[in-house]
């Protein structure tokens, strides 16, 4: 059976959740392996989601949110830029590919690229294969 | 080191009680005497003749601004420091955790202290590698100088070059090994959560007691909750009853904080934390 990958998504509620929500609605196809979970803001993140996603099974996490400037709380991911770049490097030191974290900047008239954001994310964690360094088994 | 630590402790003892009998402040914080003279404990003198009790010698490790954060705000509060401990105070001073007007920090520039357990010397490996206080009101001592400078970071080169998969087995098997006694986080002057994450029964972000998965999740969010804000004493893994190597960890933070942001923790008053600070030409290079 090939590997068909979980993924956890994070999306702010503003820009990218808007953003897949146009994917859907102009029936753009991505892969089916992401589930979004809707924060308000990207800096709602709290690095311990990714931590606990990667615990429970995921195989890749990727976070969404609006572009540099456009939070609807004007600072927001100027803050989560910050802070999800030092989570990157801890996972990284860590020990787990860093490959399986990715954060991204997609706006609510992006639906195209949200879809093209989430096919090649899917196709970077399927060549990764299954996360079992942080699963709990 | 041309004063000697006896010359140290006699000087602390007289500072100490100087500004407890002129009231200036309502308690210093230092070393007192422990079980022998190799295990020195962290001391509160709260009236002149406690000065008596102060002790300085080469295993003064501990780290006294760990304590400030215990009293009330606006309690006048006298702070022995030596290099690494003086930039917790700069630290805690940044995250207006202390005020800077309620506080006389005695700085004591020191080469020397030695790690009781392992009678290795204190320097760059495991520490921040300074040996002179950076922010002081009263200088105990003189500034040392001329002493081997040893980077923070160089440690780090022989982990960073590991191959990924080799690099989390290794730490898979120190962090296996603790037994969640929670001394790291209670040596450490920057963890002051109350609660800590990881005594929260709501949500229950992992594990209370020690197995793999929820040793994992305590110390990545540790690690992480530091970012930008250890200092880089190495009390944490000194206290470690199993001495796993947490200050490896902090450091590769630390490190990689002062590249992506260009500041190290503690080093100025004027600094705001990293994290929670951002600059209009950050850039997305720090997600690749
Ligand atoms: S994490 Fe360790 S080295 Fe860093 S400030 Fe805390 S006790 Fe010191
Ligand atoms: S001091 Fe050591 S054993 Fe105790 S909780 Fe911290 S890492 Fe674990
Ligand atoms: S609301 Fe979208 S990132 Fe803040």
């Amino acid at each position: 059976m090939s590997f068909e990958p979980k993924i956890l998504g994070i999306a702010c509620n503003w820009c990218t959740y808007t953003g897949a929500d146009l994917a859907g609605t102009t029936r753009l196809q991505y892969p089916q392996n992401i589930r979004v979970v809707r924060v308000m803001c990207s800096s709602r993140i709290n690095p311990s989601f990714i931590f606990r996603a990667f615990q429970l099974g995921a195989d890749g996490v990727l976070v969404g949110g609006c572009h540099p400037g456009d939070c609807h709380y004007n600072t927001g991911n100027l803050y989560a830029r910050r802070r999800l770049a030092v989570t990157k490097k801890i996972l990284e030191f860590a020990g787990l590919e860093p490959g399986r974290f990715r954060v991204e900047w997609i706006s609510a008239s992006e639906g195209n690229k949200f879809a093209q954001v989430v096919t090649e994310f899917t196709g970077q964690i399927k060549a990764l294969g299954p996360q079992t360094k942080f699963k709990i088994s | 080191m041309a004063v000697s630590f006896q010359q140290i402790e006699e000087k602390l003892k007289t500072e100490a009680r100087r500004l407890l009998e002129s009231g200036e402040v309502s308690l210093v914080l230092a070393w007192g005497k422990g079980y022998d003279e190799k295990h020195p404990m962290p001391y509160v003198a709260k009236c002149p003749s406690d000065a008596d009790g102060i002790v300085f010698n080469e295993y003064c490790t501990h780290n006294p601004a760990r304590y400030l954060v215990r009293y009330p705000r606006g309690t006048k509060i006298a702070v022995a420091v030596k290099a690494a401990d003086s930039r917790a105070v700069v630290q805690l001073i940044q995250e207006d955790k202390v005020k800077r007007r309620d506080l006389v920090i005695l700085g004591i520039p020191v080469y020397g202290i030695k790690n009781p357990k392992t009678g290795e010397l204190i320097d760059g490996k495991t520490t921040c590698g300074l040996y002179n206080p950076v922010l002081y009101d009263v200088l105990i001592g003189e500034e040392v100088h001329g002493q081997p400078v040893s980077s923070p970071y160089a440690v780090l080169a022989e982990y960073e070059a590991m191959d990924r998969d080799a690099r989390f087995a290794f730490w898979k098997k120190e962090l296996d090994r603790c037994i969640r006694c929670y001394a790291c986080r209670k040596a450490c002057p920057m963890c002051y959560c109350d609660p800590c994450f990881i005594d929260q029964r709501k949500p229950r972000w992992g594990e209370k007691s020690p197995e793999p998965a929820g040793n994992l999740m305590y110390h990545l969010t540790r690690f992480h909750h530091l970012a930008g804000r250890c200092i880089d004493c190495g009390e944490c893994s000194r206290a470690c009853p199993v001495d796993i190597p947490l200050y490896l960890f902090h450091k590769k933070v630390a490190k990689d904080c002062e590249e992506m942001f260009g500041q190290a923790a503690g080093m100025s008053i004027e600094d705001k934390p990293v994290l929670v600070n951002f600059r209009m030409e950050d850039s997305d290079k720090i997600l690749e």
